[in-house]
């Protein structure tokens, strides 16, 4: 028994390394398709992944819902920020320890979310969302007020350029980011599909049952709340670094955003994290293309891309609540079903 | 969570979306990025939309209006002037990837008017690092402008703040000796900077009692109400607001709610728009003639002439231009349209005072030696130095009357200079050279 069961951690470990792997090759191949520009973007999709996959282990795996995850970036921003303006250390290091210190503030969190559930817990994340830029106003010597603290990756170093030739800033700041997404996603598969992760989904299943059977459902939910908190921690330390910790770095809205690209992918899958996180940072760009092509006037072009991602999330809701993801499967399971009654005949 | 599904359809499905996205690369042009030989490329940020756009979002309008008129004349060495407008919604997250693409797809030459202090913080690092020329910023503050080390390519579109202050500051003080003086500020740059200003000309503010701050951007959904009150419970006779107009409106509003009357209202100008102030009380029902009657009265500053002064040579071209040229959504003439056009005239002769063969560098050397020497409507000099990039270095202090237009006060206009720091304020003795009749720089 215990020896089948560490056989198939092994295979998971193996799925997941390689999953995570392809992945990074990914980003590097389209990188390099891109010009300095999309490149920034693929940064940013692959930051805004890391938090993205913080809310489907929250809500998709434990059934959790949070409408502050960009709180707890601000959190991971301004430990990082901190740590290397005022302690000096290094820029790595500091990613590391944003993961630590926003989990411990997922702890402190979580020990009050594990109370609450559905509209009282978002309600609790939504005013946290709201209150975090207002603390780094109040206490401006500390965390820099609304002008916040200037932190970016710095220029590509030497090593790197005499390695592979003269790259873009837009370029190193991926290379920066990519690999943390990869361990990030590594670590998403292999919770998800562990002991832990059959945990969560039996408390987001039936509270009751998974009670019933022995689960701690407040320890659980905490655990969850810590794990998912250190990654949108991680995530809120690279997304700040792009050039400015601060207040209008993390805004209500950038919460939102996340949700909206869990949602849209699917809040349970993680390939669907990954096609939310593409559409909520590409679409705007799409938009921009086909309206500069048609010469829609200001007024109304800056509001569709806003406009066309609340059409996109209402729909997904209403018609397809399980996302791209959903939709995915379901259209799988359709052709496999004709194929097989096909067959039959 | 899903496993069965190939991940990798997903990753695929999600670059199919990404490529959708990108656009062509632009064609490398020899020279100078965003200089070709019909054409040179202005890149500006501003919030277009969102809370903190009334009033600003008509700059870009202005600035595009002036350049087309540039343009309809010749451009400059036969070379049109494009601006490239992003709307970053006044989030720094977004300004930089707005400015990434400003920089990377639309291969700009120059930042040119972007607007906001804390989004620009965000990115003005990054700007400064490429060398990219950031010129007339929109923004007050002083840090992006006092050191030239720190920010070589950044200059100044506006006075800053601290000035503008220091010269409300002493007025009060000594029209006013014995009334209790309050503040009102956006706890951001802008208002630290207002209030640094203040406390060098001798204004010091009890927090709490004679102080009232509100975070930019939350007087929309949240209201000015407990600030107002506060002032009131405190028996503030002036109010001194150091706030985007949009705040400014809220502030008068919630304080007519409260049946609050202060003596006199003192607005640094970049919140003392009169269109943008009647357009947001209208907006919440207020009739124009009752907005025109809670403004008059207000002490506010400006460089150059008030927008309501038609017989004033460069209100009178620029107005005109505005008519024939702006194809904006709001084209109505105020402070913005005339900063907006004012600074598109600034660039347009530092453009043509570098000469046919132009390049990031040259613009930025002739600014530094230069600039102090450009004329515009303004009734102070640009302050533009090896030593400083700080804008207009005087203001004049005026009253709103009846009509909303901004009158200097005592029917005379003086126009007093300071610095930053903690230089006297004095009275300049700047003589404004005249606009050419075509409205077009004239620069050797």
């Amino acid at each position: 028994m215990s020896k089948s069961i560490s056989l198939k951690h092994k295979v998971i470990g193996r799925r997941s390394t390689l999953l995570a792997i392809l992945l990074f090759l990914f980003f590097i191949a389209l990188s390099k398709q891109f010009d300095p520009y999309n490149q920034a973007q693929l940064a940013n999709i692959a930051t805004l992944l890391i938090a993205v996959l913080s809310i489907t282990l929250l809500t998709g795996a434990s059934g959790q819902i949070s409408l502050g995850q960009g709180a707890i970036m601000a959190v991971g921003g301004y430990a990082s920020a901190l740590l290397v303006t005022r302690l000096g250390y290094s820029m790595w290091l500091s990613f590391i320890l944003a993961i630590f210190v926003s989990a411990l503030f997922g702890l402190f969190l979580g020990l009050a979310a594990a109370r609450l559930s559905g509209p009282y817990l978002a309600g609790t994340t939504l005013v946290m969302a709201l209150a975090i830029p207002s603390i780094a106003v109040r206490f401006e010597p500390f965390f820099g007020g609304d002008v916040g603290i200037n932190v970016d990756y710095g220029n590509p170093p030497r090593w790197l350029t005499s390695f592979v030739g003269k790259i873009s800033i837009e370029e190193w700041s991926l290379y920066v980011v990519l690999p943390f997404t990869a361990l990030a996603l590594f670590a998403v598969l292999n919770l998800s599909n562990t002991r832990a992760g059959r945990t969560w989904r039996a408390v987001r299943d039936n509270e009751v049952s998974a009670a019933l059977a022995g689960i701690n459902i407040g320890r659980t939910k905490v655990i969850v709340f810590v794990c998912a908190s250190g990654l949108a921690g991680l995530a809120g330390a690279l997304y700040g670094f792009r050039g400015l910790v601060g207040p209008s770095v993390y805004p209500t809205d950038l919460s939102l955003t996340l949700l909206t690209a869990a949602v849209i992918g699917g809040l349970r899958s993680i390939g669907g994290a990954i096609f939310g996180t593409f559409t909520v940072v590409f679409l705007p760009d799409l938009i921009e293309r086909i309206t500069s092509t048609f010469e829609v006037p200001g007024a109304i072009a800056n509001y569709l891309p806003g406009l066309a991602i609340g059409t996109l999330l209402l729909l997904t809701v209403i018609l397809n609540p399980s996302g791209a993801a959903g939709l995915n499967e379901r259209i799988h399971h359709r052709i496999k079903k004709t194929i097989s009654k096909s067959g039959g005949h | 969570m899903n496993l069965r599904k190939p991940l990798i359809l997903t990753v695929v499905a999600s670059a199919l979306v990404g490529s959708l996205a990108i656009s062509s690369v632009s064609t490398a042009v020899a020279g100078a990025p965003g200089v070709s030989a019909s054409e040179i490329v202005l890149g500006m940020q501003l919030p277009e939309t969102g809370p903190a756009s009334p009033g600003y979002n008509k700059v870009d309008d202005a600035a595009r209006a002036y350049f087309d008129y540039v343009n309809s004349k010749g451009g400059v060495y036969g070379r049109n002037i494009k601006l490239v407008v992003k709307d970053d919604t006044y989030k720094a997250g977004l300004t930089i990837s707005t400015a990434s693409k400003l920089i990377n797809q639309d291969k700009i030459f120059a930042f040119f008017g972007s607007i906001g202090t804390q989004t620009h913080v965000s990115v003005i690092k990054d700007i400064n690092r490429r060398k990219i020329p950031d010129i007339f910023v929109n923004s007050g503050y002083s840090s992006f402008y006092t050191d030239p080390k720190k920010y070589p390519t950044t200059f100044a579109g506006l006075g800053t703040y601290t000035v503008e202050a220091k010269i409300l500051g002493k007025y009060l003080l000594e029209k006013y000796p014995d009334k209790t003086i309050g503040v009102l500020y956006q706890s951001d740059d802008f208002g630290r900077n207002a209030l640094a200003g203040l406390a060098t000309a001798g204004l010091k503010f009890e927090a709490r009692k004679t102080s009232a701050s509100f975070i930019a951007g939350t007087q929309g959904s949240l209201g000015l109400a407990s600030q107002i009150g506060q002032l009131k419970a405190n028996g503030v006779d002036i109010v001194i607001i150091a706030a985007v107009s949009s705040a400014t409106a809220v502030a008068y509003a919630t304080a007519a709610q409260l049946g609050y009357k202060p003596t006199k209202w003192a607005v640094i100008s970049v919140g003392a728009d009169a269109t943008t102030f009647q357009t947001i009380l209208g907006s919440k029902g207020v009739p124009a003639a009752t907005s025109a009657a809670m403004l008059a009265g207000t002490i506010s500053a400006s460089h150059a002439p008030a927008p309501g002064e038609l017989d004033d040579e460069y209100i009178a071209a620029f107005k005109k231009i505005n008519d024939d040229f702006n194809k904006g959504a709001d084209t109505r003439w105020d402070n913005n349209v005339l900063q907006g056009m004012n600074a598109a005239y600034l660039a347009t002769s530092a453009l043509m005072g570098v000469g046919k063969k132009l390049t990031r560098k040259k613009l930025i050397s002739y600014l530094e030696k230069n600039g102090s020497k450009l004329s515009s409507a303004a009734f102070a000099p640009l302050g533009y130095s090896k030593n400083s990039h700080e804008a207009f270095t005087g203001f004049w202090l005026g009253e709103y009357d009846a009509s909303t237009l901004l009158v200097p006060i005592d029917g005379k206009r003086v126009v007093y200079t300071t610095d930053s720091a903690g230089g006297a304020v004095t009275v300049s003795n700047y003589k404004r050279p005249a606009i050419s009749a075509d409205a077009l720089p004239k620069v050797a």
